[in-house]
């Protein structure tokens, strides 16, 4: 089960038994199964450092540290499409949140 | 190899360029040179590219994987002067004539400097514009989710 969801352990939803036991899925998980939380909070600062680099390289540029105009561009470009997509994956979560949340019981 | 690494390639392209374009400029600034600080006309430079592979990506933000691509980042890997003999012209009253009054001046076409310029500015403008077509991919990559 290579392809299992993130924070679900292979084997924590028992099918098999007649009773049909569903164990939650424990929050903390071990380190070679990283949760969805910490894949996003790492994500997160991956988009930061980006943008980080691309406010240095815009000072240095400004201040004429010998920065050139298209290394700067291009960093701002990497930050500003890195974030975008952080946005859209953002939405898709909040909009999935928003449909179970939807659910009547 | 994800889509910011093209953006890598063709930034390096820019890089190299924007050297030619510096290089062409001061042979087309020293057209007329006839005193260095090594003694001598001023000598036609040449810049030489090489292909450099392209080194493993800094993040893990990867928005495509293609495994192993080959691909290569381009750098300037040297100056070279050009060893056409300088050109001689009788001028006896300049400062730098020798004995016969002949004064060397470097062997710089001048028409041909603004052909190599030209040739880079073309090639940054290329490389500008490849940059914005990765662009417009990654972006509509991402609209896929939207």
């Amino acid at each position: 089960m290579t392809n299992s969801i993130p924070g679900v352990p292979p084997g924590s939803i028992d099918l098999g038994s007649s009773a049909a036991t569903i164990k939650p899925a424990a929050p903390g998980n071990s380190a070679d199964n990283p949760d969805f939380m910490s894949t996003l909070q790492g994500a997160m600062g991956q988009i930061g450092d980006m943008q980080s680099e691309a406010d240095g390289k815009v000072t240095q540029l400004l201040t004429g540290n010998g920065q050139d105009v298209h290394s700067a561009m291009i960093a701002i470009e990497k930050a500003n499409l890195a974030f975008e997509m952080m946005l859209q994956v953002r939405n898709k979560i909040i909009a999935a949140y928003q449909a179970v949340s939807g659910i009547a019981f | 190899m994800n889509l910011f690494r093209v953006m890598e390639i063709s930034g390096s392209a820019l890089l190299a360029e924007r050297m030619r374009a510096e290089v062409v400029s001061a042979n087309l600034a020293n057209a007329e040179t006839t005193r260095v600080d090594g003694g001598g006309p001023f000598q036609r430079m040449h810049v030489v590219f090489g292909a450099r592979p392209v080194a493993h990506p800094s993040f893990g933000m990867s928005l495509a994987s293609f495994g192993d691509l080959h691909a290569e980042n381009v750098r300037v890997v040297g100056l070279v002067g050009d060893e056409t003999p300088p050109i001689q012209r009788f001028e006896p009253g300049h400062p730098d004539a020798d004995t016969q009054g002949y004064v060397s001046y470097p062997a710089i076409n001048p028409a041909e400097e603004m052909i190599n310029l030209m040739g880079a500015a073309r090639g940054y403008e290329m490389n500008a514009s490849a940059i914005t077509s990765i662009k417009n991919m990654i972006q509509s990559a991402i609209t896929i989710l939207g």
